[in-house]
């Protein structure tokens, strides 16, 4: 087993962006209320000048119009500047600072307009009075509660100074003719009372409206610390589907343990994350996968799950948590973990499906880190990687398994094929008669000896090609660009004497444009196909027979057709065709020996290059073996 | 004139001997080794007119290594007078084996391959060949 390092920093913690950082919720309405403010204020300076030239013309009222046209148009003129200053502070994405400066002007210059619309609208005797309210609202939605406050009390002493001043002569009053015939603003009683109430109803007023306004900013803060807490929750999700996809896309024990110790501990946002497997003997705990650990603190010691009491657990089938590891009486290596500056620790269990196989722990700088919606997130990740991490050990197996056959084979291949072939050069030098003349009994025995162990041979080579096809996955790479015909053509050459020995009629039929069919392949499987396929036919046909290749190009792929108008193939056998070891009866009544593993060889090889197979066949009428491949462009070679 | 001096190189006895009896009643004088290193001694001693020589003996490659000594281009090589002497190499190598030599392989520096089962005519028909006797 091997001992990972911490990944290379290719990713490394996000850089600071360029970009200012999001505003907070409240600095963004801020900037959206500035705007919204703007918005309303030129309906108010419109509506003052409407109301002057509505008063004095057709109510036909006494009012000074001069002066009131003038706060109208002045409210609309500062506006334009504020909707102006608005825009730059947009364009350049100002700090919310710049917003907050622009907000006080606006009140500021918004409250001197009021309080000169109500001394030219008749002081203390204005209706224009009650717009003060909804500047105490609009201040208490812009500022804190204690400035609420202070523009609260600044409204009341704007309107008294306004009532005292000019009930006391200091400033003239503005008297609107045909509205009032009393003089109310001499009229010390009104005076009072007007004065006392609209004091309590500004300081009522700023009182609800800001406490309204700082709920609504407290449930605000509460939806972005729920909506934290949902993109943390969103991370995780994801890292249990990476998780779940590592599974699927990788075997290799190492990498899908990597990916998740890393993602674990970058989901939980915590220091360090590790997975210790329990070795063959199932006793010691080996670290496989590492993130954010040092090498030291992976060397502390051996780690036995008999003897250290957090692993028992956790092997058990536990998760546990554990806030202050260095004082832990469960932890076997307290001061090695104060070292490391690990203070908490959460392990979950890694099981199989029949036994524990380890522990998967997140690490934590902070002490008391971990929560209950950790430990179910752990746990989760443990249960998936533990189905990641047993697929992975069976491929592993199977690998070793695979690799521990292609070796039988080699050896098999020395050891068997080897005494097997010296036997038959030994007979061949006996019955040739290179070690003194032979009777012709002598000779009989020898040639029946030669051919049984000429047989002998056929099938541990038919076996070997067999064994090879099915455990050499590897065969696949070494394919290559084979001319079809080129393989045909070699391999009906090799049976024109047998046939011609048979009086057989052995013809290659090459129905091609010109072009060259190429598939990938091996040239030693093409020729293997081939050589099975047609020295069937020359077998199973009777002399006077015929026995047709043909090649042709169909459908983008390769076909090659061996027929033959031999004894052909009984139903029943069809099915059995390509079993091992399998041979029709009718097959074996005509050649005795025979392996019955040639076709399994043919479809083997053939569906290692791809390709298909197709059997037709009429008892004594003949048999067509169809093989096709698909065909190789030039411009993939 | 002398007979013609053949060594044959290779670790089973029984394949020796059908080597050894073919060639012998075709009139060639024969020495065996049963190992490379054996080989290459015998070499020295016996100045051979052709080797026989068997791929697999110690190692699976024993025999190239062997023909790569002997008919190494180095001219400061020990062999240097046997880089001339012509090389039968004996293959049980099935096909499907994931070492695949055929004797146009350039890099081997051998004149021919016999495939087991080795037959006495096959044998005697390529040693004839090389040697200009036929």
């Amino acid at each position: 087993m091997s001992i990972s390092s911490p990944p290379g920093n290719a990713i490394g913690p996000p850089k600071p962006s360029p970009v200012r950082p999001a505003r907070t919720l409240v600095e963004a309405e801020l900037v959206s209320s500035v705007a919204w403010l703007i918005h309303l204020r030129w309906i108010a300076g419109a509506g003052v000048l409407l109301a002057t030239w509505l008063v004095g013309t057709v109510f036909n009222l006494g009012i000074p119009a001069g002066p009131l046209f003038t706060i109208g148009s002045g409210i609309l003129i500062y506006n334009l500047i504020f909707y102006l200053a608005e825009r730059r502070l947009t364009h350049a994405s100002a700090p919310a600072e710049a917003y907050d400066r622009l907000a006080k002007w606006q009140v500021s210059l918004d409250w001197l307009a009021m309080t000169l619309l109500i001394h030219f609208s008749g002081g203390i005797e204005s209706p224009a009075i009650l717009f003060f309210i909804f500047h105490l609202i609009i201040a208490s939605i812009f500022f804190p509660p204690r400035t609420a406050f202070a523009f609260a009390i600044l409204a009341i002493g704007l309107i008294s100074g306004i009532a005292l001043m000019e009930f006391f002569g200091l400033l003239p009053h503005v008297t609107i003719v045909g509205y009032l015939e009393t003089r109310l603003y001499l009229n010390g009683l009104y005076l009072t009372a007007m004065l006392i109430f609209f004091a309590s109803t500004s300081l009522i007023a700023a009182y609800l409206a800001s406490s309204i306004h700082e709920r609504l900013r407290l449930r605000e803060e509460e939806i972005v610390e729920l909506s934290k807490s949902l993109q943390r929750a969103t991370t995780r999700l994801q890292t249990l589907n990476n998780g779940a996809r590592t599974v699927g896309s990788t075997l290799e024990l190492s990498k899908v343990l990597n990916r998740l110790v890393k993602s674990t501990a970058e989901a939980m946002e915590v220091r360090a994350c590790s997975i210790r497997l329990l070795d063959k003997s199932g006793q010691r705990l080996e670290p496989v996968a590492v993130f954010g650990l040092s090498q030291a603190y992976l060397e502390k010691g051996p780690v036995v799950a008999m003897s250290n009491p957090l692993a028992r657990e956790v092997l058990a089938g536990k998760t546990i948590n554990i806030p202050d590891a260095p004082n832990s009486p469960l932890i076997q290596y307290p001061e090695e973990a104060r070292q490391e500056g690990i203070s908490s620790m959460l392990s979950a269990p890694l099981i199989g499906k029949d036994q524990p196989l380890g522990i998967l722990r997140a690490y934590a700088v902070e002490p008391d880190r971990f929560t209950p919606e950790d430990e179910a997130f752990l746990s989760a990740i443990a249960a998936q990687g533990s189905i990641a991490i047993e697929n992975a050990m069976t491929y592993q197996t199977i690998e070793q398994l695979d690799e521990a056959k292609s070796q039988f084979i080699r050896m098999v291949t020395h050891e068997l094929r080897s005494p097997v072939s010296v036997t038959q050069s030994l007979l061949r030098t006996l019955a040739a008669g290179y070690a003194g003349s032979v009777t012709e009994q002598q000779q009989d025995i020898l040639n029946r000896t030669t051919r049984r162990v000429e047989f002998l041979q056929k099938l541990i080579d038919d076996l070997l090609d067999l064994a090879a096809g099915k455990t050499e996955v590897k065969a696949l790479e070494a394919r290559e660009p084979v001319d079809l015909a080129a393989s045909l053509e070699r391999v009906v050459k090799r049976f024109e004497l047998s046939a011609q020995e048979k009086s057989l009629t052995l013809a290659l039929y090459k129905e091609t444009t010109g072009d060259s069919l190429v598939v990938m392949a091996t040239m030693e499987g093409l020729d293997r196909v081939f050589d099975n396929l047609i020295s069937n036919a020359v077998k199973y046909t009777r002399p006077g027979g015929l026995i047709k290749v043909t090649l042709r190009p169909m459908d983008g792929e390769a076909n090659v057709m061996v027929e033959d108008t031999g004894i052909g193939i009984p139903e029943e056998a069809m099915l059995h065709l390509f079993e091992e070891f399998y041979r029709a009866p009718n097959a074996k009544a005509i050649e005795h020996e025979g392996t019955g593993l040639g076709l399994t060889i043919v479809k083997d090889i053939v569906t290692r290059f791809s390709g298909r197979i197709a059997v037709q066949s009429t008892p004594d009428v003949g048999t067509t073996f169809t093989v096709s491949f698909p065909l190789t462009r030039p411009e993939e070679i | 004139m002398d007979k013609k001096q053949i060594l044959i190189v290779d670790d089973d006895p029984d394949q020796r001997l059908t080597l050894r009896l073919p060639l012998e009643s075709a009139g060639y004088t024969i020495s065996e080794a049963t190992s490379s290193a054996e080989g290459l001694a015998k070499v020295k001693e016996v100045k051979p007119d052709l080797i026989i020589l068997d791929v697999m003996m110690d190692t699976a490659t024993a025999g190239f290594q062997l023909a790569l000594d002997l008919h190494s281009p180095d001219p400061e090589s020990e062999y240097k007078d046997f880089r001339r002497t012509p090389i039968i190499m004996l293959t049980a190598i099935h096909s499907t084996t994931p070492l695949r030599f055929t004797p146009d392989e350039d890099y081997l520096p051998v004149q021919t391959f016999i495939e087991k089962p080795v037959t006495p005519e096959g044998l005697l028909a390529k040693v004839q060949e090389i040697l200009g006797d036929k």
